[in-house]
């Protein structure tokens, strides 16, 4: 019933905010953050709660639509309703000046809904009806801002079509093979099966989840509806939606299928796992090397997310208790910090009028100190500075690769560590550092609404940074229902056995030595406090607003590695469309529109079965 | 842990003492082979006290938290790297926890100078962010290297592993010397000092330092010297009592020295390309053959 209660909540309240925008804004606004508010209370009270409902028979296919709650979907359930929150919490301010927002926050809600369903769901059936409303209504919402956003919108619900048909394909195969669609039941009954079969199925799930959480190939979608979009979606979209690709990997990997099946497909180095490894590794280098070339923040984020996705298959493939707790750690670290970076990023185009463009921006550190902490901590988390989350997560991967004994897959996860702290410092210091232009001198810092999700995303990265033990422990709850090993964990840290790591340790001996630092620091002669174009240039001037010296800020590397990093794949995608474009003008070609030519083709046809009925009586 | 927590304390100091030991001597040995005379060894610490008392500019909030963050990054690592078998928080972060601690000297440097507003700090951190993309490729796959090769991501357990068995030099050359090509890169010393670079960018990102910020950033300087080289010490050169660790880092630093005293800078491509060549060659290939060593039943 409890679960039941929170899809009503979700949907109804998404219908009936629509219905109350066309009386009045403000009980609008109101209402959607209510909703939104509720939406989390009621998760929040289903933790560790195990609760299976079937609310839908479907006598005609003899199956029902089915709801569960276990770790693993309340995990994923309170990360989403968390998210949708804050961002409809920004949204108030960001979308004052946009229109149908009646539809704007409708949409979001309904999303929310979607994905909500998409995680409580236990049976596949249901899974795709709320995977497809989920869908459908992310592709309303990239389009919401018309011009560009359409394309993008469209590339995306093109490529979400197919991940859907190879989805549905799957499970059409399932409801033949065994009659039933719950997971649970499947889980027994595929234990049996073969190795093929598993493989198709895996595949087949692959080709769905994987376009949605946008892995190496088949990302080429993410870029442009991630810039498209607006701000507080955008952080939807790259926190969470595309993250719930990672839990239908979960979930058919390791729920489903399980481990015993898992490393019976293949012969030794051609393994399914390994395989995954190598893709997941791909995508790690493709986006980070490419974030690097981007001009555009959102863009530069959203190739990001494309990167960070693969150290979350890496964590995943593997099956081991370290690295299944890394990589789903690493969803919810990566929600967090890149929902974070979405809203400052929302928040600077709030205030300079829509400025995207990096290399037009610069010392807002001076204007905007929240958004620019926010930001600082953001791509802290991004990078996986010690004492943020990001850290706790990759250093599970990493100790996953090097003691499953693939140092090549290592290297490629800490170097792509290494290319995203060249990006992420370009885009924090375009932006916040540096020189603060003349037309920007009245820039302020954002109002409240947008400042307290900020905030609140900023001391959660901080907190899961120094006691990774709270988050840890429902993961190792989600392994030991998945019959793994349980990941043994202390509140600040990993226990010896693991490896080391404390965390408090660490924070103790920064604080004092940073404490220590500052003392003496403050102590000596106080230094005099200068503007920004007082500074010394070895006799040069320092001219005002001319200097922008960010532009092709990493000059030299992009000149080498520049000509490797081409997004070959969406170039592959767009030869795709146009070759089969110009083959389908040339089958229209045979429509003349001429009834003499179609009483032909009648002709032909008819000639062509007489033929092979003689033909055939021939042989 | 009583002794663990003077440890604690006395550890910064010796690498204190030692790190800016070897900023007077790096100057001392230089001047010779250059056949001038050279200030005294203990120039370093003269000139702290004076910069200490000198007058500085500040650019704001930013600009002094990043200077402090680099330095006390700086401080706390010493804390993780066994030196001559003692590491008091080494039970608290393994390597790759020192690979991530390593982040924060040069972060609290790039956020500082970013505040700073200038050219020619820009220019400096953007080559310095360059310049460890280029090094960090083939230090990654050393240290791989090591790690495969001891099957462990602890920098205790691979100490001891050398006591035990020779030094990782013997055993995982090409690492080795791979990890030696680029300590100056590391360091920053010629024919990698494109970051700093007086001649051209005026000091890079240190252009906006006076006095007390200046003090700071060479205090820096000492503990980041004596970090790079006591990890060469810890991975190759079996580690050993804190006597003949000293002795180990002499002689890496001074064989350093040697080649700063003699080469011109390259550019910034150039160093690029250099890093990315043969110490790569020469890493890659040293991890190749630690990891079919490893995978060989014995």
């Amino acid at each position: 019933m409890q679960l039941i209660t929170i899809l009503i909540v979700a949907f109804l309240g998404a219908g009936i905010v629509y219905l109350i925008g066309k009386i009045s804004g403000k009980a609008r606004d109101i209402l959607a953050v209510l909703v939104s508010l509720i939406v989390v209370i009621l998760v929040s009270l289903a933790y560790n709660q195990k609760i299976y409902t079937s609310f839908y028979p479907l006598p005609f296919l003899n199956l029902s639509l089915t709801l569960r709650i276990d770790p693993l979907s309340w995990f994923f359930a309170i990360a989403v309703a968390g998210i949708e929150f804050l961002s409809i919490l920004f949204s108030l301010e960001y979308m004052k000046h946009y229109q149908k927002l009646d539809f704007y926050y409708s949409m979001m809600l309904f999303i929310n809904a979607g994905m909500l369903g998409v995680v409580l769901s236990a049976d596949f059936l249901s899974l795709y009806i709320f995977w497809e409303i989920m869908s459908w209504s992310t592709y309303l919402l990239i389009s919401y801002k018309g011009g560009k956003a359409v394309g993008a919108g469209l590339k995306y619900i093109v490529m979400s079509t197919v991940g859907s048909i190879a989805m549905l394909f799957a499970i059409v195969s399932l409801y033949t093979s065994y009659g039933t669609l719950e997971f649970s039941s499947l889980a027994s009954l595929l234990q049996t099966a073969s190795s093929g079969y598993i493989l198709f199925l895996l595949i087949m799930f692959i080709i769905g989840f994987g376009i949605k959480n946008a892995i190496w190939p088949l990302h080429t979608w993410l870029p442009d509806a991630h810039a498209e979009a607006v701000s507080p979606f955008s952080a939807v979209l790259s926190g969470i939606l595309v993250r719930i690709g990672i839990y239908g990997f979960v979930l058919v990997m390791y729920s489903i299928v399980g481990l015993n099946l898992l490393h019976k497909l293949g012969y030794g180095l051609l393994n399914f796992n390994y395989i995954l490894c190598w893709i997941g590794a791909i995508s790690i280098i493709i986006g980070t090397f490419i974030a690097l070339l981007q001009d555009d923040d959102k863009r530069l984020l959203a190739w990001h997310a494309i990167g960070q996705g693969g150290y979350m298959i890496l964590g995943i493939s593997f099956g081991t208790t370290l690295g299944i707790a890394g990589g789903i750690f690493h969803t919810l670290n990566h929600c967090i910090y890149i929902a974070l970076l979405f809203l400052v990023t929302g928040a600077v185009e709030y205030r300079t009028g829509g400025v995207r463009d990096l290399n037009q921006l610069g010392g807002l550190i001076k204007k905007m100190p929240v958004t620019f902490i926010g930001g600082l901590i953001g791509i802290s988390g991004l990078i996986g500075i010690p004492l943020t989350n990001g850290f706790v997560s990759k250093w599970l991967i990493y100790k996953t690769l090097i003691m499953e004994k693939h140092p090549f897959l290592a290297f490629v996860a800490l170097i792509g560590t290494w290319g995203t702290i060249l990006s992420v410092y370009k885009f924090l210091h375009n932006i916040f550092l540096g020189q603060l232009p003349e037309k920007y001198k009245d820039v302020k810092e954002v109002p409240w609404a947008m400042r307290l999700p900020m905030i609140i995303l900023t001391s959660v990265i901080i907190l899961f940074g120094i006691l990774p033990g709270i988050p840890l422990n429902v993961i190792s709850g989600i392994e030991r229902s998945f019959g793994i090993k349980p990941l043994s964990t202390i509140i600040f840290g990993m226990p010896r056995e693991i490896g080391e790591l404390n965390i408090i340790n660490i924070l103790a001996a920064i604080v004092v030595a940073g404490v220590f630092i500052y003392l003496i620091f403050s102590l000596s002669t106080r230094s005099r406090r200068v503007n920004q174009y007082d500074n010394y240039a070895a006799g040069s001037f320092i001219p005002k607003d001319k200097y922008q010296y960010s532009v092709r800020f990493y000059d030299p590397v992009y000149r080498i590695i520049g000509p490797y990093l081409r997004d070959v794949v969406d170039g592959f995608y767009h030869w795709l469309v146009e070759k089969s474009i110009s083959f389908f003008q040339g089958v229209r070609q045979i429509y003349t529109g001429n009834v003499n030519t179609y009483a032909l083709y009648i002709l032909l046809f008819l000639a062509f079965l007489i033929i092979t009925k003689i033909g055939w009586g021939l042989w | 842990m009583v002794i663990k927590a003077v440890w604690i304390i006395v550890l910064p100091i010796i690498a204190f003492i030692i790190g800016v030991f070897f900023l007077g001597l790096s100057r001392k040995v230089i001047a010779r082979i250059h056949r001038r005379y050279g200030p005294p060894i203990y120039q370093p610490v003269i000139d702290l006290i004076k910069l200490m008392n000198q007058k500085s500019v500040s650019h704001g909030r930013l600009f002094d938290m990043g200077v402090i963050l680099s330095l006390a990054g700086s401080i706390v690592l010493v804390l993780f790297i066994p030196f001559g078998g003692i590491a008091p928080l080494s039970g608290s972060g393994d390597f790759l926890v020192v690979l991530y601690l390593m982040l924060l000297a040069p972060l609290g440097v790039a956020l500082s100078g970013g505040e700073g507003a200038n050219p020619n700090i820009s220019i400096g951190i953007s080559r310095k962010m360059m310049l460890s993309l280029g090094y960090e490729v083939p230090l990654l796959f050393s240290i791989l290297a090591v790690m495969t090769y001891y099957k462990t991501t602890s920098l205790v357990e691979i100490t001891k592993a050398q006591q035990h068995l020779s030094w990782g030099l013997i055993y995982l050359p090409l690492p080795a010397i791979a990890y030696f090509m680029i300590l100056p890169a590391m360091l920053g010393i010629r024919p990698f000092d494109i970051v700093s670079a007086p001649q051209e960018i005026s000091s890079g990102p240190s252009v906006e330092y006076g006095g007390k910020y200046l003090a700071l950033m060479t205090v820096e300087h000492a503990f980041h010297t004596f970090i790079v080289l006591a990890l060469f010490v810890d991975l190759f050169l079996g580690g050993g009592n804190p006597f003949t660790f000293f002795v180990k880092m002499l002689v890496v630093f001074l064989l350093g020295l040697f080649i700063h005293a003699v080469f011109p800078r390259f550019r910034i491509d150039q160093a690029i390309k250099y890093c990315w060549k043969w110490p790569t060659i020469l890493a890659l290939a040293g991890l190749i053959i630690a990891y079919v060593v490893t995978k060989i039943p014995l």
